[in-house]
């Protein structure tokens, strides 16, 4: 057995070596928080090269801000911005084409439960101030005219108002446009599993290490209650509810999904959510369907045959789209 | 199973219920322990504070604008004070799931709940 | 023997490596073949290849366990393509621990243990090896050892059963004339083996 022994030592040597080149540091999940577009966004990022990851990250921020800077109300030199101090209208840059497009799809297919010039409404009402209070009904009608799916046209760059005084707010579209984006920046980059959450508005790429993206839905009555649970992967899920923002008042609750004929908050549902594949039509559609209830909702999701959508009643009552039944799992 | 029983000596009934009993012992402290979950605050890009989520504490964080109170108790995190205009931040706890965020964005502070234990967090994100 | 070229201290040791091969190969089988099996975690196993080590340590000695015990967990993880991958090191840092335990034991206190004891400390062993591999390498996180009681209860239950194989099987074996001047050689090689 002689010879065996400097054999061995040899192989456990070499075992010793390929042990060392194998366990070096393997990456793991990456985490960043920033306050931006007005709320907290959270990117998350699953990889093996924790340096890339940590590049991907922040160029997907650095395009949020880049696009925050466009298609903010609250920026004076933005393209919203500019739009809404426009008599007729004004040329804009491609994303913010792009998102004003898509926006009056969703506009025109609902009805105008949707809409994309309720800047001035918005204000009325002051749910972003110090102290909101309830309009009166002369206030009200002054803000939404000129409002409605005709309101604006897009001729290429160029967007056209037919209100001289409309505002343009695209909230409901514009973050999730921005997620989007940042979605696309991560993929170029290389990343394969990860999220990008603003506010509630997400994006989930690929699946997490072992399994698919499981999302909560918040209860829209009980705090810290998840209502229903999901399995995602590369989609986009966006929940709109009453429970968001909102003041009240004489016990009755005042919150910041409007709609657009009465200028008032829509009293059919207490929570949307919406599965589909971008967020910024998830986003839209959560707004319409907010607005036009369970039964008119579920009809403008028949046109988005690749959306799924979990509507909750003002009654408490649920209803769904038939594809919602697939992403469902027990909570 | 008679031939079994032939084996076993006395040793190994010792050993045997030795070993057993450490993995009960290791199984009663890990079911009386608390059941784990962290609340982490941060400004957006440092940690500021990590707390246990079940136990009973009241924190002061310092922003911008002033202090905001963040309570923890069996209810989960919250915050009960703040300096902010809209006081939204009020209204999002209090928060228990790992995952789920409150944040007071005028003053800078993010409150998250971080699951610890193994098994994993129940669901990776909320959607409000 | 009549035959001078057949030297009885040769054919032990021949018969010794031939034996240990054959221990090795069927051990190695075990281990793949329980893959198959399913569980309800998956890298919960039986850890019936387990009962050639004891056998190895039984019929020859602590060297021939760790010969059988390494060479099972490396050919295992070849054949299953797990070779360097996490659950490899997880498994080799359960097996050191568990072949150096029940030599350690086998030696201090094998008068008073039959295979079944001996059998059941290696598997508790196998399963602290593993979580403190994970520990280290794999979750940097303290919540990790608290999945170690229920391994460890799973493990000395399934240790026992793979002891009791052990002892069947040994008291078959122990008396069979293969095995018995293999005994004799290996003590006196054991004498001059400090290696655990």
């Amino acid at each position: 057995m002689n010879w065996n022994r400097p054999l061995i030592v040899g192989l456990l040597v070499l075992l010793a070596a390929l042990a060392w080149w194998r366990l070096q540091p393997v990456g793991g999940e990456l985490r960043q928080t920033r306050l931006l577009m007005g709320t907290t966004v959270e990117i998350l990022v699953d990889g093996a090269d924790t340096a890339r990851l940590e590049s991907a990250v922040a160029a997907a921020f650095a395009e949020m801000e880049r696009l925050d800077r466009l298609l903010s109300r609250y920026r004076d030199d933005s393209d919203v911005a500019r739009l809404s101090q426009s008599e007729g209208g004004a040329t804009v840059a491609a994303e913010t084409a792009e998102v004003i497009a898509l926006g009056l799809d969703v506009a025109r297919r609902s009805d105008g439960a949707f809409d994309l010039g309720l800047g001035q409404l918005n204000d009325l009402w002051g749910l972003d101030q110090e102290s909101p209070s309830i309009p009166t009904a002369s206030a009200i009608a002054a803000a939404l005219t000129g409002t409605g799916p005709a309101a604006l046209s897009l001729d290429g760059l160029q967007v056209s108002k037919h209100s001289p005084q409309l505002q343009i707010d695209l909230g409901g579209i514009a973050k999730g446009f921005v997620v989007d984006r940042a979605i696309a920046v991560l993929r170029k980059a290389g990343v394969t599993s990860g999220a990008v959450n603003a506010g509630g508005d997400m994006f989930l790429l690929g699946e997490r290490p072992q399994r698919p993206w499981r999302i909560g839905i918040q209860h829209p009555r009980q705090q810290g209650d998840v209502l229903e649970a999901v399995q995602i992967s590369d989609r986009a899920v966006v929940t709109s509810g009453d429970y968001e923002r909102f003041f009240e008042q004489d016990g009755v609750r005042y919150h910041h999904l409007f709609d657009p004929q009465s200028g008032l908050p829509a009293r059919s549902c207490q929570s949307v959510t919406i599965i589909a594949d971008n967020v910024a039509l998830a986003d839209a559609l959560a707004t319409a369907v907010f607005v036009l209830g369970p039964q008119r909702g579920l009809a403008l999701l028949a046109d988005y045959p690749q959306a799924a959508g979990l509507i909750i009643a003002a009654d408490g009552s649920r209803h769904v789209t038939p594809t919602w039944a697939a992403y469902r799992v027990a909570p | 199973m008679r031939s079994f029983w032939r084996f076993m000596t006395t040793g190994d009934w010792l050993l045997v219920v030795a070993l057993l009993a450490i993995a009960a012992a290791g199984l009663a402290r890990l079911a009386s322990a608390p059941g784990g979950g962290r609340v982490v605050v941060t400004d957006g890009e440092r940690t500021v504070l990590t707390a246990p989520l079940d136990s009973h504490n009241s924190f002061e964080l310092n922003g911008p604008l002033g202090l905001s109170r963040l309570e923890i108790d069996e209810r989960g995190a919250r915050i009960t004070a703040a300096p902010c205009p809209r006081r939204v931040c009020l209204t999002m706890g209090p928060i228990r799931q790992s995952g789920e965020l409150i944040a007071c964005i005028p003053n800078r502070i993010l409150v998250r709940v971080e699951a610890t234990g193994i098994q994993e967090a129940a669901f990776d994100l909320i959607s409000r | 023997m009549t035959s001078s070229a057949v030297d009885p201290q040769v054919l032990s040791r021949a018969r010794r490596q031939v034996f240990l091969a054959l221990f090795i190969a069927v051990a190695v089988v075990l281990h793949v073949f329980e893959t198959l099996l399913p569980t309800p975690v998956p890298w919960l196993r039986l850890g019936l290849a387990n009962v050639m080590t004891v056998l190895a340590l039984y019929l020859y000695d602590g060297k021939a366990a760790w010969t059988v015990s390494l060479m099972r967990t490396g050919l295992g993880a070849l054949l299953l393509g797990r070779l360097f991958g996490p659950g490899f090191w997880l498994a080799l840092a359960g097996t050191l621990l568990a072949t150096s335990a029940m030599i350690v034991l086998y030696r201090a206190a094998g008068r008073y243990l039959s295979p079944i004891g001996i059998s059941a400390v290696g598997a508790a062993g196998h399963a602290l090896g593993q979580v403190l591999a994970a520990r280290l390498l794999i979750i940097q996180h303290d919540a990790i050892w608290q999945i170690l009681p229920v391994f460890l209860l799973f493990s000395v239950v399934s240790g026992v059963l793979t002891g009791w194989l052990a002892a069947v099987l040994l008291a078959r074996l122990a008396t069979h004339p293969a095995f018995q001047r293999a005994n004799v050689i290996a003590g006196e090689e054991r004498e001059e083996e400090r290696k655990l």
